[in-house]
């Protein structure tokens, strides 16, 4: 039973919060000056621009998308299979159960947290200037972004593994990489074929907007074809993009009801 | 993961599977992209020169990084606050047991996933060229996607909810908007709450980014940056950027945390 104290303060709380939320809209819409009237009249330009300078998409060179397509799924390969081998290395580094000692696995979290919260497109950007424009800086940035992801996401599967079979290693006086091998390694395969599989598919996402720093793929296209102010054919890209990514969502969904 | 033989033989197939396909992809997929060593080696040499830029870190823009900080984070907070709005009412609207005009349901549904297989960064890109560059066109770019994703977790949760309080507002003769306002809501309130934290964080670390294609916020000014090669003023920018990620995890962590230790109540 609450009392009518309680009640009362309940109110008077709830109302603070209430008051602390509109100011902070207020604040936001005077800060960035925010005018609602333009708002409601941009949306209209929006769909406007949608639908008028943007559809329909000019199907008639389509064959020119294939090369930029076929970059983007190779980079998407070639950044994953990387990354999961970095990925793995620090991932076991970093498991409780596996790493080597726990100063390690501080550390590289620490490491892999830079790593993963500074944005992907200010790494691609950084890397263009030390690489130059092209396909280089992408899955460089790919790798760099993938193997912190993969690194923390592993090492996270590693360590909900159950207990039960390490330590009944450990009473048969197994070393550390049998341990690995026998205990660690079967109970981890299907987490690491999932997130390896999610990875690509990020990846592929990723790749379609890494073009807009420079650093090649399908989104070069899209930055591109939209500097020309060529809308209905950067619409065309688009759509190839959604294609794409609802494919490989596709594929990637199907191997892992197979394998696991 | 080379070659570890396991008596188990379910798992040695998956992983000869599984390796077996990266291996194939990889090769043809690696020197499809004819990738430079030179280039590469031009790029090793210029790593410690730049990084040598980075490391003389100055202040002298720190007031403008932060006014880029504020926008980025206004910027984020209004999108959440909006597609909030906007998508709770689509969520009632699309949401199995709730749904009034189940046709209605199934296109806000078809919708929704076109809009969210498009990258939020093109989304961003596709309003900047239509209204302009600025923080409104970051705003309402982003409320696309954001919609997006809130009404298909929140259409999940109402789903999840049960029938339960559903038939017994029915039962005692409670319209639509009973069923939304007295219903549900009341009930879910903790988990939409969670769900808005988590979108927020998400929000921010793209608006962080989406400066880069000119929606405002300290995106802007790490793109100029590095644009000029200014490397004093980056490493602060990124830095800033960093921590300020890292908090808003921590802090999400902390709310959705408490969030569902009341829930468990």
């Amino acid at each position: 039973m609450q009392t009518a104290a309680a009640v009362k303060q309940k109110k008077l709380k709830r109302n603070v919060s209430y008051a602390l939320f509109a100011a902070a809209v207020v604040f936001s819409l005077w800060y960035i000056q925010f005018s609602f009237s333009e708002f409601i009249s941009g949306i209209p330009i929006f769909l406007h621009f949608l639908f008028t300078d943007f559809l329909p998409p000019k199907a008639s060179d389509l064959p020119s998308y294939l090369q930029p397509v076929l970059d983007t799924l190779a980079y998407g390969v070639v950044a994953t299979v990387l990354a999961s081998i970095i990925g793995l290395l620090f991932g076991f580094l970093m498991a409780r159960q596996t790493t080597p000692h726990p100063a390690i696995r501080t550390v590289l979290r620490g490491f892999i947290s830079l790593l993963r919260n500074i944005p992907f497109l200010v790494w691609a950007s950084i890397l263009v200037v030390i690489f130059g424009v092209g396909s280089m800086p992408g899955i460089f940035s790919l790798i760099l972004f993938g193997s912190g992801f993969l690194a923390r996401v592993y090492a996270e599967a590693i360590e909900e593994i159950d207990s039960h079979a390490t330590e009944a290693l450990d009473a048969m006086g197994a070393g550390y990489l049998q341990k690995i091998k026998h205990a660690v390694i079967p109970a981890f395969i299907p987490g690491f074929i999932s997130w390896t599989l999610f990875m690509f598919e990020l990846s592929i996402r990723a790749s379609s907007i890494l073009g807009l720093v420079g650093a090649g793929g399908i989104g070069s296209q899209i930055k591109l074809t939209m500097d020309l102010f060529q809308y209905n054919r950067t619409s065309t890209v688009i759509c190839i993009l959604i294609v794409m990514i609802l494919v490989i969502e596709f594929m990637t969904k199907r191997i892992r009801e197979r394998l696991i | 993961m080379k070659k570890i033989r396991i008596g188990h033989k379910s798992t040695q197939r998956q992983q000869r599977w599984f390796v077996g396909l990266m291996v194939i992809l990889f090769f043809p997929c690696f020197f499809y992209l004819k990738l430079d060593l030179n280039q590469f080696k031009d790029g090793l040499h210029q790593i410690p020169h730049i990084a040598n830029m980075m490391m003389q870190m100055s202040f002298d823009q720190f007031p403008d990084l932060m006014d880029g900080l504020l926008t980025s984070l206004i910027i984020a907070f209004l999108t959440v606050v909006i597609s909030v709005v906007i998508s709770f009412f689509l969520a009632f609207v699309i949401a199995t047991n709730t749904a009034p005009v189940p046709l209605l349901a199934k296109i806000i549904r078809a919708i929704i996933v076109i809009i969210r297989t498009i990258p939020v960064t093109i989304w961003v890109l596709l309003a900047v060229a239509s209204i302009g560059f600025g923080s409104m066109a970051g705003v309402l770019g982003l409320i696309f996607p954001t919609v997006a994703f809130l009404t298909r977790v929140f259409s999940d949760q109402i789903d999840e909810a049960g029938k339960d309080i559903i038939e017994a507002v029915k039962a005692v003769g409670g319209g639509w908007w009973n069923l939304v306002f007295n219903g549900v809501t009341p009930q879910l309130m903790t988990a939409f709450l969670a769900s808005i934290a988590f979108n927020f964080e998400i929000t921010v670390a793209e608006t962080v980014i989406l400066g880069i294609v000119g929606a405002g916020g300290i995106g802007v000014l790490l793109q100029e940056y590095i644009s000029f090669y200014d490397f004093k003023p980056l490493t602060l920018g990124i830095l800033i950027v960093f921590i300020t990620l890292f908090l808003l995890e921590m802090t999400t962590n902390l709310i959705r945390l408490r969030l569902s230790g009341r829930g468990h109540k």
